[in-house]
């Protein structure tokens, strides 16, 4: 197990270099100029020249290419064009909002959208499983930033229950900062939830017709024991497995979700910096979540063996 | 006590048992009323301002940076840091005294060392410091601490003007040793002698900037009026809070989240003006100016029979409607360059921009222009509002005189760059763009980028026309306002013969702030000194 951890780990260094040459070349060959936007709208075209000469952004490809590899190499990420700040202070400043809005969705999520597929899948053609199913459909159906507006206006603007944005930090208290992220992440979780709801729903049909859970039942096995004991945790890995995609979903959705909440996240770092064409914060920001996503998959695949005594690495 | 104190209490008290941490606790009231929560136009992602002159960034440094001289109200350059000035020498020597007691937030005192830096670095970044710097003696050096002076080789009437404007870059005042920084490298500190500090350490580019009050700061004694007079602070504390999503700023301020928007989308002023604890007004009385840009490089728009066929068949009334809508207090058509209301506004030569549209003639003249068919590459940045509707109609019109149009849906970091490029359209180049200009930049010739028309060196699209130019200095050289009146009037008519640009109309936007915020003032910056929170 542990060759495997290591092996696993060391894999992420030929998908990582891929993942910076392809982001890198993307961007270099993108439309779009840094200095145009610093110079601002009154600024001449020498102007312009200028800045984009002093950014060095006037050098050849290869030489851009390989003094950014050079740096993160030596563990820079670079210094962002427009605030002057290491890229890793500008990624420190803004890890804990979205990794908070990941957590609080993740949790929301699993511990919603788990039991309604058992429900679902236990009820199977009532209208229980009905009515969750219709919500899973309306939930991947509704835009995130739909859910978000709707959500916002209703706690916030007409009950005046939660705030409609921002973030506080834990530091500052436990209330004040699950305050600011309660409506974000409903409206963030409501599409994994449904995604979590269906493929629950329809693994626990597959194993609720398996020859153990008719044993279980002749043993006399009470219903919660059959459902959450011996077939739940057999229909786990593919479960799992969905968590784990579903993290790329909540990257993306993060993106929106902090637009629409003015959470200060990494979301909006990366939006900003696109629009802005911030080269060097584009470039750690989608290192460090292509590193996140490489993790988490790792992750996944060692909890198959909790899961799944069968599975051996 | 309202709902969510309620709710926070209770989950308060329950959630204490399971976190073992205590809710921070609330401002007191006091506390709140000396914070003021801003909601600014866009990002403030950098902070150099001679450096960067995005409009947001010049906003900013206002309250962090002073300047020598600052506009009124009235658009007249007053006495700010400066306490007294000498022109001798028939106009080719200036001489000023700073104020006693001015200093940097570092604590050291500002001395006409620092001043001299400042105004050098500034020159070389902005259009009327060149045009000093070209005519200048020497540089702009001290003569004492606290004395100062620049020695040209001829008289500039216009000096005032240029340190004391409020188009960026504006003449900013810096520490020596920050001043001497490249004009084309950011600043690495950012102290001055303006009446709040930036809190560095709560800096989060593109979440929120904070300003603390600069106790040491000696306000003038008149009334603020815009950049002149006394900047008094009556908050301690002030908030930029950026907020990318105007439904949800406007929902922060309706719900008492923030206290101040500078810029709502106009969609959204109706609901705005529904909450009886919000405010809305009037941003700026000076408002911008829509403009359809030429690149007069290339066929069929190097040639002015093709520009003044759009300008004949154009209608600022449906641009104005695209960008801002059916409330005919929020904009007007202009049949000028200059901003209406305003001491210079003309409408000489703006025949071309008025009464009803000819399109039987303006394709008649497109036709004598030589226009051959070829698409016609017109740049729209789908995320700016006002641009991507620009373009919607701009569309429309093209085709209607019956004109290819290859509709290029961008983002504006993409037009920023493509409109450099001289190359032609189907190469990478451009034959349109839209844009807008402050109506504030637009009130005179000095800081009109957009207006020059000297070719190579000229703002984008690069339109060459002596004409205009001659009128442009002789307004820089112009004694007195009527003599300045009838220079911008010949620079007006010149450039609508030459169809330099198109304005597309003069429009207004709104602000809004909480009703218990007062001093909020309408003004091309948004101005903090005598603004009170309760």
């Amino acid at each position: 197990m542990f060759a495997y951890v290591v092996r696993r780990i060391l894999a992420t260094i030929p998908v990582m270099a891929v993942v910076a040459l392809f982001v890198f070349s993307l961007l270099y060959i993108a439309p779009g100029d840094p200095a145009a936007v610093i110079a601002g709208d009154q600024a001449t075209p020498e102007d312009v020249e200028r800045i984009r000469a002093s950014l060095g952004l006037d050098r050849p490809y290869l030489v851009r290419f390989g003094a950014w590899v050079w740096d993160i190499m030596r563990g820079d990420l670079g210094v962002s064009i427009f605030t002057n700040l290491p890229v890793s202070t500008m990624i420190q400043q803004r890890i804990e909002p979205t990794l908070s809005l990941m957590v609080v969705t993740l949790l929301l999520a699993v511990s919603v959208a788990v039991p309604l597929g058992v429900l679902a899948a236990w009820k199977v053609g009532t209208w229980v499983d009905n009515a969750v199913m219709s919500f899973a459909v309306l939930a991947f159906s509704v835009p995130v930033f739909v859910v978000g507006y709707l959500l916002a206006y209703i706690f916030a603007l007409e009950l005046d229950w939660l705030p409609v944005q921002g973030y506080t930090a834990f530091s500052q208290g436990f209330w004040p900062w699950l305050e600011n992220l309660i409506l974000p992440a409903i409206a963030l979780g409501s599409v994994y939830i449904a995604l979590i709801a269906r493929i629950t729903r329809a693994t626990m049909l597959e194993v609720l017709q398996q020859d153990y859970i008719r044993t279980a039942r002749a043993k006399g096995a009470g219903q919660r024991s059959i459902l959450f004991l011996h077939a739940l945790k057999n229909a786990a890995v593919p479960i799992v497995t969905v968590i784990g995609i579903g993290i790329a979903l909540l990257i993306g959705g993060a993106v929106v979700t902090e637009s629409v909440f003015a959470i200060p996240g990494l979301g909006r770092l990366t939006v900003d910096a696109i629009l802005r064409r911030d080269y060097p914060v584009i470039q750690g920001v989608v290192l460090l979540f292509s590193f996140v996503y490489v993790l988490v998959n790792l992750a996944i695949d060692l909890l198959y063996t909790l899961f799944d005594p069968r599975i051996r690495y | 006590m309202d709902r969510r104190t309620f709710l926070k209490a209770g989950a308060g008290v329950a959630t204490i048992g399971a976190s073992g941490t205590i809710a921070a606790p609330a401002l007191s009231q006091g506390a709140a009323a000396r914070t003021l929560r801003f909601v600014p136009q866009a990002n403030l992602a950098n902070f150099d301002p001679i450096w960067g002159t995005q409009y947001v960034v010049r906003n900013a440094a206002c309250l962090v940076w002073d300047t020598l001289y600052g506009f009124d109200s009235n658009l007249t350059p007053q006495r700010q840091m400066v306490e007294s000035e000498e022109v001798t020498d028939g106009g080719k020597t200036w001489t000023f005294r700073l104020r006693e007691g001015l200093r940097f937030h570092d604590g050291e005192p500002v001395r006409a060392q620092d001043v001299a830096a400042s105004l050098n670095r500034w020159a070389v970044r902005d259009g009327m410091g060149q045009m000093i710097r070209a005519i200048q003696e020497e540089p702009v050096s001290a003569v004492d601490d606290r004395t100062f002076r620049w020695r040209l080789k001829q008289p500039y009437p216009k000096m005032l003007v240029a340190l004391g404007k409020n188009n960026t870059p504006m003449a900013f005042i810096m520490p020596e040793r920050l001043a001497r920084t490249d004009p084309f490298q950011q600043v690495s500190e950012f102290i001055g002698s303006g009446p709040m500090r930036l809190a560095r350490n709560e800096w989060v580019p593109g979440a929120r900037a904070v300003f603390t009050r600069f106790e040491q700061y000696v306000p003038r004694n008149e009334p603020p009026s815009w950049l002149a007079g006394g900047k008094r602070m009556n908050v301690d504390r002030i908030e930029w809070i950026i907020m990318p999503d105007p439904a949800t700023a406007s929902a922060a301020l309706m719900n008492g989240e923030i206290d101040w928007w500078e810029s709502p989308l106009t969609d959204l002023v109706p609901a705005l003006r529904r909450n009886r604890n919000v405010q809305v007004d009037i941003q700026d009385p000076l408002g911008n100016i829509g403009s359809f840009r030429f690149n007069h490089l290339h066929a069929p728009f190097n040639d002015v029979r093709a520009r003044r066929a759009v300008a004949m068949a154009l209608s600022q009334e449906d641009y104005m409607r695209a960008v801002v809508g059916d409330d005919r207090s929020l904009w007007q058509t202009l049949p000028s360059f200059f901003t209406p209301g305003t001491p210079l506004y003309t409408e000489a030569g703006g025949e071309i921009l008025k009464g009803p549209r000819n399109l039987d003639a303006a394709r008649r003249l497109l036709a004598e222009s030589g226009y051959n068919g070829q698409p016609i590459t017109v740049l729209v940045a789908q995320d700016q509002a006002p641009l991507k509707a620009m373009g919607e109609v701009t569309n429309a019109l093209l085709t209607s005189l019956g004109m290819r149009v290859d509709f290029v849906a961008t983002d504006w970091g993409t037009v920023g760059q493509r409109r450099a490029s001289k190359a032609p359209p189907g190469q990478g180049g451009w034959h349109i763009f839209h844009t807008w200009h402050a109506g504030a930049d637009c009130t005179n010739p000095a800081a009109y980028l957009a207006l020059r028309t000297h070719g190579d060196g000229a703002w984008f699209g690069w339109p060459s026309d002596e004409a205009v130019e001659a009128a442009r200095l002789k307004w820089f050289d112009a004694p007195n306002l009527e003599a300045e009146k009838a220079a911008v009037a010949e620079m007006n008519a010149a450039a609508m013969r030459h169809v330099t640009y198109i304005p597309t109309g003069f429009y207004k936007v709104f602000q809004a702030w909480r009703r218990n915020v007062t001093g909020v003032v309408g003004a091309p910056i948004p101005f903090f000194w005598n603004v009170s929170k309760s």
